[in-house]
């Protein structure tokens, strides 16, 4: 009855379209229990080799098809959102036209995005586009359009610009990680040039100090360390070369797609170096367990890790979870997963000792010479289980890119090749990872707020225009990095005051600021911190490169450690005053300074570090030596400047905060060391000073 | 298109404050903050501060203590009688038993147990003269001697104990309990780990980590004497520190005040009084005045060998009765015979480390039980992984590293005591009745605290992470 009825009303439409009104149906209601892999009551839809038996003729809406979906039998309750009625008309209306099917159309697992995994029309596989910059009046800096835009259509308006004392701290700590000096901070205040700004950010990227601060969120990234980790957590011999590879690479602005090649397969480039080969470290400063349980299985363990860590830098997909299965979430097959970890297969990668690559001291990746060892897809898996030899290719979420590097390639080629698709302009993922990186460095948070994961299970980016007028811009600037950091640095948007006039109101419509209209107050991270407690008391050893350095530390922090005779060789004092990112990296025991304030873990890929804030760091700046020599040698540089309270007050105010104390200050200051005693309480007044928020914080 | 996501429009307050510091002190700086309507006043929101994640049925336990005898015990001369042993002395172990000879160490023939072994209690469960104190608790004790884990080298063995994985970078059992529970104390720590004075173990902070969860979730030294946790001695003259603290309020107050709505500038500052509060309460915990001369004597305090274990085994009593959730005492520390890794002699070796522990750890189950502990706390037992049943060379009294089958006991909350739970072969080489893989201990520790393990997640680039990854079940055979 409700048949005929529903007959009666459908003749008068034309019958539905296959691909424009039926596969995305399919693809979001059905595929997801009926395919290949997982076939439901034995129905694939992936092609219509059932369609005989669930669809008769004639008498399709006798057929168990026709049943099933008008009864609402399918798709189960259980197993997601039922179709809707249009949705239901539009099947019904299919069948009983004789549900055609193309011939030889088979629908792919991640054709479509459905509600529960990624397609092949996910945003971030999509080619780049160019966007049309917006315009606004006064507005030169195309940054600043897309983001007005956004703001316009959110009722939002931006943040008055900054004073230029705030500016200067903002560039220098984002920049270099290193507080302005007093008297920097006066200089550029009282600077009369209206390009004085965009002077300042020049000196700062042509500073090498932007390397040594830019490269340790790379050093994150490839989850950088001067140990193995596991039981003897044995030194890696020259691992410190790649470190300081990468400063030179940023300091140099070297192009990012060389970059990139030269850290997957700089031993196979016709132009190979020294340099070259350093730069493959990348794949062998992640942990290593020289005493694995079950040497078959580290080996695929140990190839995930390479697997992993160059695809979550470069293109901030998990493909190595598909290793065992087809990607649940995102368009990446265990074919996929196989494709790429064939190019980085040499056979065996268990033994891992060698020092010495190509005649250099280097902790470097070369393969071992003659034809590679086949690599098979693993059922579940398991190394026990080969399946089919599967050749090295690309992810086939990118079709463009998606073809097998020719098998008659030496191993070593295999690499190289596979980095020429990771860099290729083709690859929309590159470029839109790599910008949104440098944004989220400059505002605390990217476009796309998980930096490392662009798929289904990512964050949606807030200005996707944005990002791929930014991806363009830098693809078609030679993939150099210091003019985004440019344009971004002299935008309105960075500009901006921390504080707004209308925060209340427009905390309520976008409360973390999704939108940019102001700038994002942070806590300067471990690094920064502990620089600028060296940068104000007893002086920052600016010595670049080398072997890294090992602080003092308590010997209760040692208790951690299971061989505590002779375990920690502090280096000797003088050395010790070096940047941070010079210290090394030992993984069983991390610098308990740097790890109380949210170092990055050292085990994997860390694309953004917590923010946290507990007790332990106040009891750390309160209590450790460190803090109190560097107090200490504060309390000494001020002593200098002069004998009378207010003098030494308004001393301290600028070696430690860069400004002069308020009336107010000098108020609190002055009774503060007549009640400490003048010597003792200079050193206790600059420690309390290196404890305040404002030492801590950027505006 | 229709997104499922994470974040849809950004991070909500609950979530901002979670990132502020959701776990140790940072649900407690939450709640100061909460206390004095801060939120209210400055966000204008209603909400409740997270305190911790909500149980997914009534929990039995509300705190662990993890006595972790680093180095691998052997079964079969503690809680696995193999009388067979001593009809097969002398003999190989059979060829079909498959296993691989970690360190490629000697091997030699069958060894019978090293001490005999005695029932003990009403339940009569055997355990061997190693441990005869904790034998007159066998009533309270579910002995599981099916255990086997992934690995027979220590450093991988330690994180698998400890994490679930034999690879570094995981957050530790201690972390998903605070995860999972959150911190019942504003002073102290909730995941507290006390090391062996002479060592910590193989593989170092990884084995408490917090992997890829944030800092706060890590586990905390604590030392058995004096100051107890890293940093916390303030000046030896507290007027200084008090006078300090004091301008520090004033100067950061003037510095909020032209930065409204700076609830992370506000907590920041708070940390500080926190901070102050621990470094006088902290070291209470640690503090035995008002413990009486028999507790201490009960404890093996103030004598050797047991002076040691037995400090931490009360400092773990008073630091559950102060709330903390999970406390891991390490017995041995550093490598071979400074730990029970007995490769040269068991009865050398164990005689040892077991007269050190033992009676601490008979106290430990004795005092909960009289202070109404017991019932809500959940005492475990055990090593990386075991011992094999036959020695290292002819004739020699050692026993090599068996991940393939070992003894651990749960005791306490939702405990069913005088029990045993699976079985090794005849010669104590492997599990095969019930077995019990380190997954499965996580996913009854997580059970007694009121979790699914299958639904404790916590999502990590792109996917949901559990302590048990996709493995694990709950030994039902031990509970109540």
């Amino acid at each position: 009855m409700q048949a005929a009825l529903f007959l009666a009303i459908a003749i008068g439409f034309a019958p539905p379209d296959f691909e424009r009104d039926v596969v995305p149906i399919l693809a979001a209601k059905c595929l997801g229990c009926h395919n290949k892999n997982e076939s439901s009551g034995d129905l694939n839809l992936q092609n219509n080799d059932s369609m005989k038996d669930l669809v008769p003729q004639p008498g399709p809406e006798k057929g168990e098809l026709f049943r099933r979906i008008q009864n609402q039998e399918m798709p189960p309750k259980e197993k997601g959102k039922p179709l809707t009625e249009k949705e239901k008309q539009t099947l019904l209306s299919w069948i009983q036209t004789g549900a055609s099917w193309p011939i030889g159309r088979k629908l792919g697992l991640y054709e479509k995005t459905t509600p529960t995994v990624g397609g092949l029309d996910w945003w971030s596989l999509q080619r780049l586009n160019s966007p049309v910059v917006p315009h606004f009046p006064g507005v030169s800096n195309p940054t600043d359009s897309f983001v007005r835009q956004s703001l316009s259509v959110q009722k939002l308006s931006p943040a008055p610009e900054a004073d230029r004392r705030t500016l200067i701290r903002r560039l220098s700590y984002d920049i270099l990680g290193l507080p302005p000096s007093f008297e920097e901070v006066n200089h550029f205040v009282a600077d009369p040039g209206h390009d004085a700004y965009d002077r300042l950010v020049d000196k700062y990227l042509a500073d090498p100090r932007f390397g040594e601060r830019w490269a340790r969120h790379w050093l994150d990234l490839i989850r950088y360390g001067d140990t193995n980790g596991y039981e003897r957590d044995g030194d890696k011999a020259f691992a410190w070369k790649y470190r300081d590879y990468v400063i030179r690479s940023i300091n140099a602005d070297k192009p990012y797609d060389r970059f990139l090649i030269e850290q997957m397969a700089g031993d196979q480039l016709p132009d190979r170096t020294e340099e070259t080969l350093i730069a493959t470290g990348m794949l062998r400063v992640g942990t290593w367990d020289d005493e694995p349980n079950d040497k078959l299985e580290y080996s695929y363990d140990r190839l995930e890790d390479m697997v992993h860590v160059s695809t979550t830098a470069f293109m901030a997909m998990s493909v190595k979870c598909a290793r065992c299965h087809d990607h649940k979430f995102d368009p990446i097959t265990q074919e996929d997963y196989h494709k790429v970890a064939a190019a980085f297969w040499p056979g065996d990668l268990v033994g891992n000792s060698q020092t010495k690559v190509g005649g250099f001291d280097v902790l470097a990746w070369t393969d071992l010479p003659g034809k590679p060892k086949p690599l098979h897809l693993l059922k579940k898996g398991d190394p026990r289980r080969p399946g089919p030899e599967v050749f090295p290719g690309f992810v086939s979420m990118i079709p463009t890119l998606d073809a097998t590097i020719p098998p008659k390639k030496e191993v070593q080629m295999r690499r190289l090749e596979l980095a020429k698709k990771l860099a290729h302009p083709g690859n929309p993922l590159t470029a839109r990872v790599a910008v949104n990186r440098i944004w989220q460095q400059h505002f605390g948070q990217g476009i796309v707020r998980t930096p490392d994961n662009f798929g289904f299970k990512g964050a949606l980016p807030s200005h996707p225009e944005l990002l791929d007028f930014l991806a363009l811009e830098f693809i078609k600037g030679g993939w150099q990095a210091k003019p985004i950091h440019r344009m971004i640095l002299t935008s309105a948007t960075y500009k901006q005051s921390s504080i707004h006039p209308e925060e209340a109101a427009f905390s309520r419509i976008d409360s973390l600021n999704r939108f940019l209209w102001k700038a994002n107050r942070h806590r300067i991270d471990a690094e920064a911190l502990r620089d600028s407690l060296l940068v104000v008391g007893s002086g920052l050893d600016t010595t670049m490169f080398g072997p890294g350095i090992t602080p003092t530390i308590t010997s209760e922090a040692l208790e951690g450690l299971s061989k505590k005779a002779g375990a920690w060789q502090p280096s000797p004092l003088e050395k010790q005053r070096r940047r941070s990112i010079y210290i090394h990296v030992r993984r069983s025991l991390i610098n308990p300074l740097l790890g109380t304030f949210d170092f990055a873990d050292t085990s994997r890929p860390c694309a953004q570090r917590d923010v946290t804030l507990v007790a332990p760091q106040a009891l750390m700046l309160l209590n450790d030596g460190f803090v109190h020599a560097e107090s200490k040698a504060l309390g000494v540089r001020v002593s200098r400047m002069g004998t009378d309270a207010k003098t030494r007050i308004q001393g301290a105010w600028r070696l430690a905060l860069g400004r002069d104390p308020t009336p107010r200050e000098v108020s609190l200051g002055s009774d503060f060391l007549a009640r400490m005693g003048d010597e003792l309480g200079l050193e206790k007044l600059c420690h309390v000073l290196v404890n305040t928020n404002e030492f801590a914080y950027v505006d | 298109m229709n997104i499922p996501h994470l974040f849809p429009c950004g991070l909500n307050r609950r979530e901002a404050l979670w990132q502020m510091g959701g776990g140790f002190t940072g649900i407690a700086l939450a709640a100061i903050l909460e206390e004095q309507g801060f939120f209210r006043k400055h966000l204008g929101a209603a909400e409740p501060a997270i305190r911790a994640s909500s149980p997914h049925f009534a929990p039995k336990a509300r705190a662990v203590i993890h006595l972790m005898m680093n180095g691998a015990p052997s079964q079969v001369d503690t809680f696995d009688p193999k009388p067979l042993l001593e009809k097969y002395a002398g003999k190989p172990l059979p060829q079909d038993k498959k296993y691989i000879n970690s360190g490629g160490r000697k091997v030699g023939f069958l060894t019978p147990a090293f001490r005999p072994f005695r029932p003990g209690g009403k339940s009569g469960i055997p355990i061997s003269d190693y441990f005869p104190h904790v034998r007159s608790h066998a009533d309270k004790l579910a002995v599981i001697r099916s255990c086997h884990t992934d690995s027979h080298a220590h450093g991988s063995a330690l994180v698998a104990m400890n994490t679930g994985s034999v690879f570094i970078g995981r957050p530790s059992l201690g972390s998903w309990c605070v995860y999972g529970m959150g911190t019942a104390c504003k002073n102290l720590p909730a995941y507290v780990v006390m090391m062996d004075k002479r060592g910590g173990p193989i593989s170092g902070q990884p084995n408490f980590g917090s992997g890829f969860m944030p800092g706060q979730f890590q586990g905390t030294l604590f030392r058995p004497v004096g100051t107890p946790i890293l940093n916390l001695k303030g000046p030896d003259n507290p007027f200084i520190q008090r006078t300090q603290l004091d301008l520090l309020a004033k100067l950061n107050e003037d510095h909020m005040a032209l930065r409204p709505g700076g609830t992370d500038l506000a907590a920041r500052a708070q940390s500080y009084e926190l901070a102050y509060r621990m470094q006088t309460e902290a070291p209470e915990a640690v503090d035995f005045a008002t413990e009486s001369k028999q507790t201490l004597e009960m404890y093996g305090i103030g004598r050797e060998p047991t002076n040691e274990f037995g400090r931490n085994c009360l400092i773990a009593r008073r630091l559950v009765e102060r709330g903390v959730r999970f406390i891991q005492l390490y017995s041995g520390g550093g490598h071979l015979d400074d730990t029970w890794d007995a490769h040269v002699s068991i009865e050398k070796n164990h005689g040892q480390h077991a007269r050190e522990v033992d009676q601490p750890i008979a106290a430990l189950l004795w005092d909960l039980e009289r202070q109404g502990l017991l019932e809500s706390t959940l005492v475990v037992w055990g090593g990386e992984f075991g011992r094999m049943p036959f020695s290292e060379g002819p004739g020699e009294p050692g026993r090599n590293h068996n991940p393939y089958g070992f003894s651990s006991w749960f005791a306490g909350a939702g405990i069913k005591g005088g029990t045993t739970y699976g079985a090794t072969d005849d010669f104590g080489f492997e599990a095969i009745e019930n077995k019990a893989h380190v997954h499965d201990l996580h996913a009854t520790i997580l059970h007694l605290l009121g979790f699914d393990h299958e639904r404790l997640t916590y999502f990590h680039q792109g996917r949901d992470e559990r302590l048990t990854d996709v493995y694990g079940h709950v030994l039902r055979g031990i509970l109540n």
